[in-house]
């Protein structure tokens, strides 16, 4: 789904993250939120009582619905952090 | 305003009113539950759900809470709201030197008065309890502690009372307790006058206003207690537990001083932390302070490190009803005939709630009672020099 | 430490920079907190590596103005934290924060200004949480801060103008869009004249959508709801239908469009949590979008020397933000000697006009973005409401039922509000729920209460944190 990206939009250095152990492109400054959905991730998470898929809602922080692991650290929102370098990414298993 | 006449009125909705309303109905007698905000909006519904026995004083307190245990399991089948009642088996954990030499009087004290509970090494008590920082010198265990849903056990009570024939009455102050011929005759509310021959004063941290109402002195201050609530997280931690300093705190006002508050960690059914807790006295003041959050944050955390990278969501403040010997007060009160108490369990509350709704309810409505509750009466305090005042109503 | 400020700001939206704009001019020790990684709020995000190239102009004059207030920012008496949240506020203007090291620690100013904006709210439908159904604000958010598109092809709905603004950001970002549905009606909208002035602006800015849409060929449709989202792991069809006046779905009418990507919003919701928290009293108005901060003419709220502005005072958009904003600093100037009397009456007076038509606009957009209140007797039972605790509007009515009609009761009783979000998302959509149902006043049905940490922290940035005794004397003091 890499046709998500706007064209005419300049975009920060290409860098390698790694979402479940697979490796993926994106630019710095986007947010992991817009890179997994760009790559084609929109599941994110399953809830835990009722297991139902979730992915981006609010996008600004305050519904927690985005939460992924992020280097290890597990329920960071991912529309509050940008990606880095190397980054390692866990969403639940599609 | 509507009169209605009833058996019995109890002020507050909390734990322990809505459990003597519960016990009052099945024995078929006419309740009303009164309650001036919402049920369990007191410290009901800002407490951790802990069914502890090893941090009861042995005597008198360890043995109501024995027998209030036993009650659990019957009401998990009872009552109309899932209540997620786990014994658990609970630990106390041990960090110092001083508190390991405490611990091992206090467990041959608790053994003598028929707990079972055992004395646990380090590494003894990591390998039921794998999170445990290394430093924990050791633990008392005991499979009967256990914990509970507070708000769910408060909301069970209120709707089985219901389901029975109570009637629950939210958002009704008690302006007014009528006395005639020097006895109670009738409560006055926003929502009406309910007459009635029975009052029982079951509010809590407010218990004194109530008391007040019958030129009663209670001596009850309001404790607070501030709990960490954190995100929901996959179950790592079978047996809630509390420190040992908890329980010296408890009971030696000095280690109180030095040691400061104690700690309690539990996960609910639903995967969240409660950690707990201060003891303050800072009136009826329930925010949280950013002292508050950071010392109970450190030595949660320096119990199970693991809980570091855990998110907190919210905090929250109960204020406990505290009494000046560390026991509720309970039962009828002489002086004004007609009034009963029921208040001052401190953090005991939600452990003791099942046996003090079924000695109270049995209390009135037989007159008698299985277990003595003269250790618990309000003239004790006048007995040891606290005055009591009676005025003229 | 050195943590101590004149004014500090929470939040550098427009109402935030407008503030700090004027108090910088007068040497004041200004600091600027906010949580995003960006300075400027909701409404000003650029792409971090817009080159010349995809410079487009930006053709709200509001916002224009915002992006040079933030430039001038750029002072040596003002100190931007960003990625950084505030846990709570407490006495004497203490402020617990989280910076974007996870380190919590306290900051202390003689005036807090809370600018804190607001959030979007939404009306649940079956299948609302599946992944593909976003918030309008979080497609534009996608566009804007890291452009991407949000699907490739959007359905957008809800009630309100703003949904028309998304549309044109996704065509002029070469996105598709597949219609515009608003639950709301034209003759509604054509209401707008009584709005007052202020409008005009965004009657013009809402003409040139409607002309890139009809461009586009796209379809925009007035009285359709949302009616269900459906797939399995992810969106992949909507159900919408014609509504009455009421809202309410007329049978027969429902149709399908196949897309994995649906964007919704209606309307705004002022986030109060901070300042009442702080113990500043909130009041409730649906004029101003729900429940907001009360403050007086001056901005000043129930708590001396904390001051709220912008969007937190009542949803109202940029220009009331902006002006609100520089009344309070004038506010405070005058408070701190720096600015007489007569001075604060000429540079006030105006503004106040101004922000009493911004108000009265405000009043309007809100009209306009808010779903007819006996819409909800449609929600499906299964419907999730609380979307951290996943409770179903079922079981909030079988709570209501049983006599719990607060919303601190619902809460307790049905655990709604108590997940990550805190109430954030669920809070409005249950009052409006509860308040329709009982019939009763906003302050008998009430607000949840907020304590500290207002943000999620990590239990071990609390364990970290140094406590401050409190310097008075150190560095910045005022004079």
């Amino acid at each position: 789904m890499s046709d998500l990206r706007i064209s005419s939009v300049l975009r920060g250095a290409k860098i390698k993250i790694f979402v479940n152990g697979k490796g993926c492109t994106a630019y710095e400054g986007e947010t992991v939120h817009a890179a997994l959905l760009a790559a084609g991730y929109r599941l994110l998470r399953k809830t835990p009582k009722t297991d139902q898929p979730r992915g981006i809602f609010c996008g600004m922080g305050v519904c927690y619905d985005c939460l992924v692991a992020i280097n290890g650290t597990p329920n960071q929102r991912a529309c509050m952090a940008r990606v880095e370098d190397r980054m390692e990414i866990e969403v639940d298993e599609q | 305003m509507g009169r209605t006449q009833t058996d019995v009125v109890i002020i507050g909705a909390g734990i322990i009113g809505s459990s003597i309303a519960y016990h009052l109905a099945r024995l078929k007698l006419r309740v009303i539950l009164l309650e001036r905000c919402d049920i369990a909006s007191g410290s009901s519904g800002a407490c951790d759900g802990l069914v502890f026995l090893q941090s009861k004083k042995p005597g008198i307190n360890l043995q109501l809470a024995m027998e209030s245990r036993k009650r659990f399991d019957l009401l998990a089948r009872q009552l109309p709201v899932p209540i997620e009642y786990k014994a658990t088996g609970g630990m106390v954990v041990i960090e110092t030197e001083a508190e390991l030499t405490a611990m091992r009087q206090f467990v041959a004290q608790q053994r003598e008065s028929g707990l079972d509970v055992t004395l646990l090494d380090g590494d003894q008590a990591r390998k039921i309890a794998p999170h445990l920082s290394e430093h924990i010198l050791g633990a008392t265990y005991s499979p009967l502690d256990g914990q509970v849903n507070p708000m769910s056990l408060t909301f069970g009570f209120a709707m089985g009372a219901k389901a029975l024939g109570a009637r629950v009455i939210t958002g009704a102050a008690v302006r007014g307790i009528d006395i005639t011929a020097g006895k109670v005759s009738a409560v006055e509310t926003e929502a009406g006058r309910f007459e009635t021959d029975i009052v029982i004063n079951a509010a809590g941290a407010h218990a004194p206003e109530i008391g007040a109402l019958v030129g009663l002195g209670i001596p009850i201050r309001p404790r607070r207690g501030q709990i960490i609530v954190t995100e929901a997280c996959p179950p790592i931690l079978k047996h809630c537990l509390i420190s040992a300093k908890y329980i010296a705190a408890k009971f030696n006002p000095e280690i109180a001083k030095t040691g400061g508050d104690g700690v309690s960690i539990e996960q609910t059914d639903s995967g969240n932390f409660l950690l707990g807790s201060t003891r303050e006295f800072v009136g009826f003041d329930k925010r949280t302070t950013t002292d508050g959050l950071h010392r109970i944050a450190d030595k949660t955390a320096g119990i199970i490190p693991a809980l570091k990278q855990v998110n907190v969501i919210r905090a929250f403040a109960g204020l406990r009803p505290y009494t000046p010997d560390g026991l509720p007060i309970l039962g009828p009160v002489d002086a004004v005939p007609g009034f009963f108490m029921a208040a001052g369990h401190e953090g005991d509350g939600i452990a003791l709630s099942p046996i003090t709704g079924e000695l109270i309810a049995q209390m009135i409505a037989t007159g008698k009672r299985d277990i003595s509750l003269d250790d618990f009466r309000l003239s004790r305090f006048a007995d040891k020099g606290q005055k009591i005042e009676v005025s003229n109503v | 430490m050195n943590n101590k400020y004149h004014v500090i700001i929470v939040g550098s939206g427009l109402a935030g920079l407008a503030a700090a704009d004027i108090l910088s001019r007068y040497g004041v020790h200004i600091l600027v907190i906010d949580d995003n990684a960006h300075t400027g709020g909701q409404l000003l995000r650029k792409q971090p590596y817009a080159g010349r190239g995809s410079k487009r102009f930006e053709p709200d004059r509001l916002k224009r103005h915002g992006a040079r207030l933030a430039a001038r920012l750029q002072k040596d008496n003002v100190q931007i934290l960003n990625g950084t949240q505030v846990l709570g506020i407490y006495p004497e203007h203490t402020l617990l924060i989280e910076d974007s090291r996870r380190n919590v620690s306290e900051y202390r100013a003689d005036s807090l200004i809370i600018a804190t904006g607001a959030r979007e709210r939404q009306l649940p439908f079956k299948g609302w949480t599946l992944p593909g159904v976003m918030s309008t604000g979080a497609a534009q958010i996608l566009m804007k801060s890291s452009g991407i598109l949000p699907g490739r092809k959007t359905l957008i709905g809800g009630c309100g103008p703003l949904l028309l603004a998304l549309a044109a950001e996704i065509l002029a970002s070469r996105g598709h869009v597949l219609a515009v549905l608003d639950q709301g009606s034209t003759t509604m909208k054509l209401k707008a004249i009584s709005a007052g002035p202020a409008i005009w602006p965004k009657l013009f800015e809402g003409a040139t959508y409607l002309a890139r849409l009809a461009a586009a060929r796209v379809s925009v449709q007035q009285r359709v709801r949302i009616v269900e989202a459906r797939g399995r792991q992810h969106l992949e069809e909507v159900i919408v239908a014609d509504v009455d006046a009421d809202g309410r779905i007329v049978r027969g009418t429902e149709r399908s469009y196949p897309t994995d990507t649906l964007a919704v919003g209606y309307g705004f919701s002022p986030n109060i949590e901070l300042p009442q928290q702080a113990g500043c009293a909130v009041k409730f108005s649906n004029a101003k979008g729900g429940w907001y901060v009360a403050v007086d003419d001056t901005m000043t709220s129930t708590v001396a020397d904390i001051y709220a502005v912008g969007e937190t005072t009542g949803i109202a958009g940029a220009g009331k933000s902006i002006v609100e904003g520089r009344i309070a600093a004038w506010t405070i100037l005058n408070k701190q000697g720096a600015v007489d009397w007569p001075t604060y009456e000429t540079k006030t007076r105006p503004l106040t006009r101004q922000r009493s038509r911004q108000v009265r606009y405000g009043r309007f957009l809100n009209q306009l973005c808010r779903p007819q209140p006996d819409c909800y007797a449609d929600i499906l039972d299964e419907t999730m409401v609380c979307r951290c605790e996943e409770i179903t509007i079922g079981e909030v009515r079988r709570q209501l039922n049983n006599g719990f009609t607060t919303m601190n009761a619902i809460k307790r009783a049905t655990r709604c509000g108590m997940g990550h979000c805190q109430g954030r998302t669920c809070g409005p959509i249950l009052f409006d729920i509860i308040s329709t149902f009982t019939q009763r006043p906003p302050a008998a049905v009430g607000c949840a209460s907020a304590r500290a940490p207002v943000k999620t922290v990590s239990l071990g940035a609390l364990a970290q944190m140094t406590v401050n005794s409190g310097d008075d004397h150190e560095g910045r003091s005022h004079g």
